[in-house]
């Protein structure tokens, strides 16, 4: 495989339009989808990661970052899903039931996707049936809920709870996360992780994933 | 602090805020009522209250304690009308000259808060950030939307206590973090708070936003070591106060000022409004990171 490090460089410097050519340029030569995203594009997403934890990189350069990957991934997917090769996971995100914020909620988003999750977003004010009836279609789902408000945080755990009467509850993984939310309250409700941030919120759903990969 | 004609809400004692937070769960009340005199003696003509999922009554003997150390008004600060109930209840106006307490806040979707006047006076900030679009509550993505979110919140305060001085009513027209804004929300803020300042009804109804929310997930420094935050912060004033903004939720430990146009916050802002999508972030990281 020829060197495509312009495309780590790319992601990691946030060039959108770049990140697209050279994925081109790499498909062009016949290059394998997969090989590319393993060497170049999630070792790039980690290492924006790494800049963000050390406070070199902050929240604009995770979006530009994010829009980077997804333009050269939005070239790849269609041939990944006809090799048949599996996305990291599915992500169904949303923010809770009387809860119209979502800053927060499109900031992880933006990030899973980046990181090469499919990412459904089902938007604010999501009643709890919605996030089950999204996360029956496939299993191994993760629910990724967020919430502003304390009196519309409780409203995650009706979700929790009605995973668990359909039956779902084995079947999915729930995480939580929001500005009045703390890691006791996501343990009280039953979810499977709370991160603070959408880094830790990438981080978080890589564990889950991977534990639902040595457990189901 | 000091900047003519704009009043502030101190925003320090507050849940959301980690070292007030750290504060509340180690039972800490004498470094809270500390965050109040601080406060008081920084420039807050209002001192925020917020205790975020705890009960009312840690609200109400809260209130009581800050206001031992205070006699700055409180603004009660609560999504929850149990809460909000039992902090109007406890704050006696004796203790502050007599003045009403903000209650923050007020949204289409709190309908009980209203019941609180039968509590006493306060001054609602009516956070016009969702609106009720046929019968369905929906975020307010466009300055029209603000608007009419705020006209609604006006009505509803004139029907639950008529006769009320526009005076009393503080409209919040939402303010997004800077560092996440790729659909133009600053365009949509400064617009709908022209909007409102320019409608004849609401003459003399203030405009109050959470400023620490503009520069939230940005870095203090910008790389030749000056700041980051305070400076688009004053930037955010420098263009807002002419427009109609008179009140802010923010920090007494903010060096706030009036800017010059050229000062390179200002020329940062003017270029995010010019700016579309991911350029204005674009703007945003040229500043801080040159």
């Amino acid at each position: 495989m020829s060197d495509y490090s312009q495309l780590y460089d790319a992601i990691v410097n946030g060039d959108h339009r770049l990140a697209a050519e050279v994925t081109k340029s790499a498909l062009e030569a016949n290059t394998d989808p997969s090989e590319l995203i393993a060497k170049y594009m999630i070792p790039a997403m980690n290492e924006v990661g790494n800049r963000f934890a050390c406070n070199e990189y902050f929240v604009p350069e995770l979006l530009i970052a994010a829009r980077a990957m997804k333009a050269s991934l939005e070239l790849l997917t269609p041939l990944l899903a006809a090799g048949g090769v599996q996305r990291v996971g599915r992500v169904v995100i949303g923010t809770v039931k009387g809860d119209l914020h979502d800053i927060g909620k499109n900031l992880v988003a933006s990030m899973l996707e980046g990181a090469g999750f499919e990412v459904i977003d089902l938007g604010v004010d999501v009643p709890p049936d919605k996030f089950v009836d999204t996360a029956r279609e496939k299993e191994g789902t993760i629910v990724a809920m967020s919430a502003l408000l304390t009196t519309t945080m409780v409203n995650m755990k009706a979700v929790v709870d009605r995973l668990q009467s359909a039956g779902l509850r084995d079947k999915v993984r729930v995480m939580v996360g929001g500005a009045p939310l703390t890691p006791q309250f996501a343990e009280q409700i039953g979810a499977d992780g709370y991160s603070e941030n959408a880094t830790e919120a990438v981080a978080l759903a890589r564990r889950l994933v991977s534990e639902f990969a040595t457990t189901a | 602090m000091a900047i003519q004609g704009l009043t502030m809400i101190g925003e320090s004692i507050n849940d959301s805020v980690p070292s007030t937070k750290a504060m509340f769960e180690a039972g800490d009340i004498p470094g809270i009522l500390e965050l109040a005199r601080m406060q008081d003696a920084g420039g807050a003509t209002y001192i925020d209250v917020n205790v975020g999922a705890r009960s009312p009554e840690f609200m109400a003997d809260l209130v009581v304690q800050v206001q031992g150390v205070t006699t700055k008004a409180l603004s009660i600060d609560t999504p929850d009308p149990a809460i909000a109930r039992a902090g109007l209840s406890a704050f006696q106006p004796d203790r502050a000259a007599g003045k009403a307490p903000v209650l923050n806040s007020i949204t289409p979707a709190r309908e009980e808060m209203w019941e609180l006047y039968a509590v006493r006076r306060f001054k609602p900030i009516l956070l016009a950030t969702e609106l009720l679009e046929a019968g369905k509550l929906v975020p307010a993505r466009t300055a029209d939307q603000t608007y009419q979110a705020a006209k609604d919140l006006v009505k509803a305060a004139r029907t639950h206590y008529p006769g009320i001085p526009n005076d009393d009513l503080i409209i919040d027209p939402g303010i997004a973090p800077i560092a996440g804004d790729t659909e133009g929300n600053l365009n949509r803020l400064l617009a709908a708070i022209e909007k409102i300042y320019n409608d004849p009804d609401l003459a003399g109804v203030h405009m109050s936003v959470g400023l620490s929310n503009f520069t939230v997930m940005l870095p203090s420094k910008r790389k030749d070591g000056t700041p980051v935050k305070s400076a688009l912060e004053s930037a955010f004033l420098t263009i807002a106060m002419p427009l109609g903004l008179d009140m802010i939720i923010g920090s007494v430990k903010r060096n706030y000022q009036l800017l010059p146009d050229d000062h390179p916050a200002m020329q940062c802002l003017r270029a995010v409004l010019q700016a579309d999508g991911f350029d204005a972030l674009m703007q945003v990281r040229h500043f801080y990171a040159g």
